[in-house]
């Protein structure tokens, strides 16, 4: 299972409703108007469309835009799809 | 009218097939155009195989006003039967003229119907939970499915603190909602109140069980004609300002109409089929509560399903509410237009009916292909028909055998 940064962007700008241009790597959560509940429902995204599960509870307290997509890249490359 | 206070509407909202908005309802209904179609309802991965239905169902750029006002993330945030809810009372609370206005903080009620709730949030919650076996359920799954949601997402967002809940009796839920508003009016706990209801369960799973019940049309809608088989569902909100009459004066809002008083009953029969004397109860109580017996033409704005049993039963309930009266009674079924909002259906056409009476004008039930001897009614076909009414009365008429009838005048 693997998927793109850009993949990855687009879903993000799409669950947590956000303009797709105004992500970028430096960019805070806060100021992108994330909440956990937008995080949430990126991760029930995810589960579904590439299979890995990923609690909230496992991710680290991250801060930007760049971190957080680097630690989903890593989780979903690395796992296997669930079935 | 059995309270002391009088009743005002002062402002209306509506969204469903026909429209965003009362104005765009209206042209509609008045002009016979149907927002019933066919449709694909597809279960997804864990599903059968999808059918093909007809049904009336809202455009997609519905929510595009209420992100415009509220930010996009409402559309993510609330069940689509909310989001009706709070398109609907938006509109009515700007023609109204009171958002903003102190009212809203301590002296406004807000009453709204719904038969299910969060049915689209429950079925995607229950395709993880039983197709996708996921143990995880989304945090706001509960608060979106819950069927006070709506009055929820609707007293945040204009700040009412007053008396605020929703009432459930499936296809009479707005009904009631209409009738307990105005009670809170008249009993003096609120001066405004928003009131009406919305639906959203035009979903794949829900529409595989009004199949099962044999409660769809084939085709389409077709209220009290020759050859009917069943309603059509809907989907949408309708909402309502009533308002306290001497201070709706006072201010010099625009006065729609006056609710003049109900008739509730209960059959205490059956689930589904309903009873002659339990609908004709409640007909007789609204007629005694509006004065409607002693005019010259009264508009029925009929439950009119288009079920066989259902419509065959109105109007015979209506015969014997009337009965030894010579009162005009021309009949609409807008149900044909913009199908069954089952917890919105009530309030929709409550504003239709107010609609009509104001333009001296009946819209038509279409669809209509013959009368149905079994229905001695006068129903409005082809195009619509000029009338004089200033009376209306309005049947709700639900599953379990719960009935409500309301009268109306207009201003």
């Amino acid at each position: 299972m693997s998927v793109t940064e850009p993949e990855l962007l687009d879903l993000i700008a799409q669950e947590a409703i956000i303009d797709r241009d105004k992500l970028n790597r430096e960019a805070t959560l806060g100021d992108l108007g994330i909440s956990s509940l937008d995080v949430i429902t990126m991760l029930f995204e995810l589960e579904e469309r590439y299979g890995v599960v990923i609690e909230e509870a496992d991710m680290p307290k991250m801060e930007t835009l760049g971190e957080m997509v680097d630690f989903l890249m890593t989780r979903i490359n690395e796992q296997p799809a669930k079935s | 009218m059995s309270g002391g206070r009088r009743i005002a509407v002062t402002g209306m909202g509506a969204v469903s097939a026909l429209g965003a908005g009362v104005a765009e309802t209206w042209d509609a209904v008045r002009q016979g155009r149907s927002g019933i179609a066919p449709h694909l309802f597809d279960g997804g991965a864990h599903g059968p195989e999808p059918v093909t239905l007809p049904a009336a169902l809202a455009a997609d750029g519905f929510q595009s006003a209420l992100e415009a006002r509220m930010g996009r993330k409402v559309s993510a945030s609330l069940d689509r039967f909310a989001l009706f809810a709070l398109c609907a009372a938006f509109e009515a609370l700007d023609q109204a003229g009171l958002v903003g206005d102190a009212v809203l903080g301590e002296r406004t009620a807000i009453v709204l119907g719904h038969g299910q709730g969060g049915q689209e949030t429950l079925e995607k919650g229950y395709e993880r939970f039983f197709g996708l076996k996921s143990p995880r359920m989304h945090p706001a799954m509960v608060p979106k499915v819950m069927v006070s949601g709506g009055v929820s997402a609707v007293a945040m967002q204009f700040g009412v603190h007053g008396p605020v809940f929703a009432t459930s009796s499936a296809c009479a839920s707005s009904a009631h909602a209409i009738v307990q508003g105005a009670g809170l009016i008249q009993t003096g706990l609120a001066d405004v109140a928003i009131v009406g209801g919305a639906e959203a369960i035009a979903t794949p799973g829900s529409m595989s069980g009004w199949q099962a019940i044999h409660a769809l049309a084939e085709t389409t809608c077709r209220p009290f004609s020759q050859g009917r088989d069943g309603m059509v569902m809907g989907e949408g909100g309708a909402v309502l300002i009533l308002e306290d009459l001497e201070r709706a004066k006072s201010r010099g809002a625009t006065v729609f109409g006056e609710y003049l008083g109900a008739g509730m009953t209960s059959d205490a029969f059956h689930i589904t089929q309903p009873s002659l004397e339990g609908t004709a109860a409640a007909i007789r109580q609204a007629c005694t509560a509006g004065d409607l017996l002693s005019q010259e033409e009264v508009l029925i704005a009929a439950h009119g399903t288009g079920t066989p049993l259902n419509d065959e039963n109105e109007s015979a309930a209506l015969d014997a509410a009337f009965a030894g009266v010579a009162v005009r009674r021309p009949l609409i079924a807008t149900k044909s237009a913009h199908g069954h909002l089952i917890g919105g259906s009530a309030a929709m056409q409550t504003i239709i009916a107010l609609k009509a009476m104001r333009a001296g004008l009946a819209p038509p039930v279409l669809n209509f292909l013959g009368p149905d001897p079994n229905c001695d009614v006068d129903v409005v076909v082809g195009e619509a028909r000029p009338i004089t009414a200033r009376h209306a009365l309005l049947n709700a008429f639900a599953f379990g055998g719960l009935n409500v009838s309301m009268a109306f005048a207009t201003a």
